[in-house]
């Protein structure tokens, strides 16, 4: 085990290196800009390829076709770079090219402000293409160490599920630096709990079986088995075809690959004194639940009974995890209240559902505790007007 | 020597996908032809291939026909993925892409150029049936001007990147293209023996092919969808460089070739991974 302080950048290029990650492709972006830097320079070193496209479309182009070579490959971006994801991240789900995208969220919408954290990108990760008839998978971490570990976990996710996972993170997290240990060994790498899946290709003929089994090797391009691959619906042997019968096996396979395997990455939430029942759960992801997690802790010293639940896989919702009726507060570093949507949708029955935004900043531990001490006194909200307004 | 159709589709094409789906007159057959038929006087095989096709009629009408490995992109991206899938493969291994003319010199130019400029060996066919015609027949940019489509009902106007004095083949030479031609399929021979040089190019070849498109273009533009017209329209405005007439649209023959003076650019890439990896430097 080597330690390092340094960025969220560093942990993530380590993360993916350890994962197999030979090929990534990017575009220059602030807060993701280091990354490809630090790609450039680690992977020649491991006899991987470092290129810089043209634009972010053409980056995940890129990685598919590196992906179709048989080539673990990943992609990094901010919000306006993700959007030009839109078109290659489609063909990636529907020809079912693993690979990894990662998302740095900065404060938007559009450039917006390009050096402060922010989490606008909840919805736009669940639908990071157009058409629907698909599920995503997407895991946010909330520190460099888990940053590590949350891409070793998207690369094995990708080659089991076949398909792209987004790791959504954001600007303190990726630019941030940090205490991090780099396992050296295979033992430290199972100590540390990463999960490591190996690249092999799919002999057809055919390619695109509407079942929703794991392990199905990924097409690949090269090996003359007569593999095909377009974004058009397939046929089980990869033609493409204008029936809906086709397109029903097809869409099956892309939603239920994930929705009937979602024990791959069910346990990836974080509880926080949540073993009580508390009054009072405050629901969040990324960077803000760090600060969440020291305003509950205290809150806890001064008697509150308050907990904290941190997402870590995102999408698919984990509604499960919100079964209990009780009073939720959810934490996003948005104003409009994206997260906060989901909550109300998944919480149970008869539950009380409010929204804290801040945004390009981190709420306070201040406003948070006074938040705390209102709702469980079931006063209103009130101090800072619009964005507190109960859901 | 030439090969008889069915002895290339027994061969080299899938039956399930040709004959294809294509109009009744289309002329997108005869380049396809043409390129197994170049294919097949190289003496490579399926394996050697891995056939890569765009969306419109061009990439829709030859996706799933080659017997090997073959993948379509979205709109104007196929060049991207075979750009990163170049990396991927051992030099021997040529990727042949299908592609129109709206594909490659409207959405996909950009990521063209970049094909160019790295000189990634692949061979780009643009099958050019002057517009976007699975659509129903709109202008694309490289429409002859003056050409009435659904999109330009007057006569096409704007200058594009066929107008006079322009050439979409200037773009792609200035961004570092190895091996450029234009041909009409109606010249026969000639144009399997610049498909050759094209596929045997190690770097970046792109040959633009003008066809007839009975069914939009020339319903439109001739106010006939009889097949011999269009073809004769096309033969007509088409003659080999250095013989042009007043109204050639199309200057036909290899236009540049640099094939070899500049390294190709999966080698090149690896060729510096190596040497990084062994000695920490360039």
């Amino acid at each position: 085990m080597k330690r390092f302080l340094e960025t969220g950048n560093f942990a993530i290029t380590e993360g993916a290196i350890l994962a197999g990650c030979r090929f990534f492709c990017g575009y220059p972006i602030t807060p993701a800009t280091e990354l490809a830097e630090a790609m450039s320079l680690r992977l020649p070193q491991v006899g991987g390829v470092y290129l810089q496209a043209e634009d972010e479309c053409a980056a995940m182009h890129l990685c598919i076709g590196a992906s179709l070579g048989g080539m673990k490959s990943m992609t990094a971006t901010s919000g306006p770079g993700f959007i030009l994801y839109a078109d290659p991240y489609g063909w990636a789900l529907g020809c079912e090219t693993p690979m990894v995208v990662l998302n740095s969220g900065r404060v938007g919408p559009v450039s917006g402000i390009t050096g402060a954290p922010g989490q606008g990108e909840f919805y736009l990760t669940r639908y990071p293409t157009q058409g629907g008839n698909f599920e995503t998978v997407v895991l946010a971490p909330n520190s460099a160490q888990e940053s590590m570990k949350v891409v070793v976990d998207a690369f094995y996710l990708s080659e089991r599920l076949r398909m792209p996972i987004t790791v959504l993170a954001d600007q303190l997290i990726t630019d941030g630096m940090e205490d991090i240990s780099v396992p050296e060994t295979e033992e430290e790498m199972k100590e540390m709990g990463f999960r490591v899946w190996p690249r092999s290709y799919h002999r057809g003929p055919d390619f695109y079986p509407a079942t929703d089994a794991l392990d199905i090797p990924p097409v690949q391009m090269g090996h003359n088995t007569g593999a095909l691959c377009s974004d058009w619906t397939p046929t089980e042997e990869g033609y493409d075809i204008e029936e809906v019968e086709a397109h029903h096996k097809h869409a099956y396979r892309l939603i239920y690959k994930v929705r009937n395997n979602r024990h791959l990455f069910s346990d990836m939430h974080e509880k926080r004194h949540m073993g009580d029942d508390p009054d009072l759960v405050v629901v969040s992801f990324g960077t803000p639940s760090r600060v969440v997690n020291t305003a509950v802790d205290r809150a806890r010293a001064e008697g509150l009974k308050v907990g904290a639940l941190r997402l870590i896989n995102l999408w698919p919702f984990p509604d499960e995890l919100f079964r209990r009726r009780t009073t939720y507060l959810v934490v996003e570093l948005n104003w409009d209240g994206q997260l906060v949507r989901e909550v109300q949708r998944a919480a149970a029955e008869g539950s009380k559902v409010h929204f804290l935004g801040v945004c390009g900043d981190l709420p306070t531990i201040p406003d948070l505790m006074e938040t705390f001490t209102k709702l469980l006194k079931n006063q209103p909200l009130s101090r800072k007007g619009w964005e507190l307004e109960a859901w | 020597m030439a090969y008889a159709s069915s002895v290339l589709v027994d061969k080299y094409l899938r039956t399930r996908k040709i004959p294809s789906t294509a109009c009744s007159g289309c002329g997108l057959g005869m380049n396809h032809k043409i390129i197994v038929q170049a294919i097949a006087e190289l003496g490579l095989e399926t394996q050697d291939i891995i056939w890569g096709t765009s969306i419109g009629c061009a990439g829709r009408q030859t996706f799933g026909t080659w017997k090997g490995d073959g993948f379509a992109g979205t709109h104007g991206r196929v060049y991207a993925i075979a750009r990163g899938l170049r990396v991927t493969l051992p030099p021997e291994k040529k990727l042949i892409l299908t592609v129109g003319d709206g594909d490659a010199f409207g959405i996909g130019l950009l990521h063209l150029i970049h094909c160019a400029r790295s000189n990634a060996s692949m061979t780009v066919v643009v099958n050019d049936n002057l517009g976007y015609q699975s659509t129903g027949g709109q202008f694309g940019f490289t429409t002859p001007q003056g050409a009435k489509t659904d999109s330009s009902p007057y006569g096409m106007f704007e200058h594009n990147l066929m107008s006079e004095g322009m050439d979409v083949l200037d773009i792609l030479k200035a961004a570092g293209a190895t091996f450029l031609a234009r041909h009409v399929a109606m010249e026969g021979q000639a144009v399997v023996e610049t498909m050759k040089k094209a596929i045997s190019n190690p770097g970046f070849s792109l040959v633009h092919m003008p066809y007839p498109c009975p069914t939009n273009f020339a319903a439109r533009h001739l106010g006939s969808r009889v097949q011999v017209n269009i073809y004769n329209w096309i033969k007509d405005h088409a003659a080999p460089m250095g013989q042009e007439k007043p109204d050639t649209i199309w200057r036909t023959g290899i236009y540049h070739d640099a094939r070899g003076a500049r390294p190709e650019f999966s080698e090149h890439v690896w060729e510096a991974v190596n040497r990084i990896r062994r000695t920490g430097r360039l």
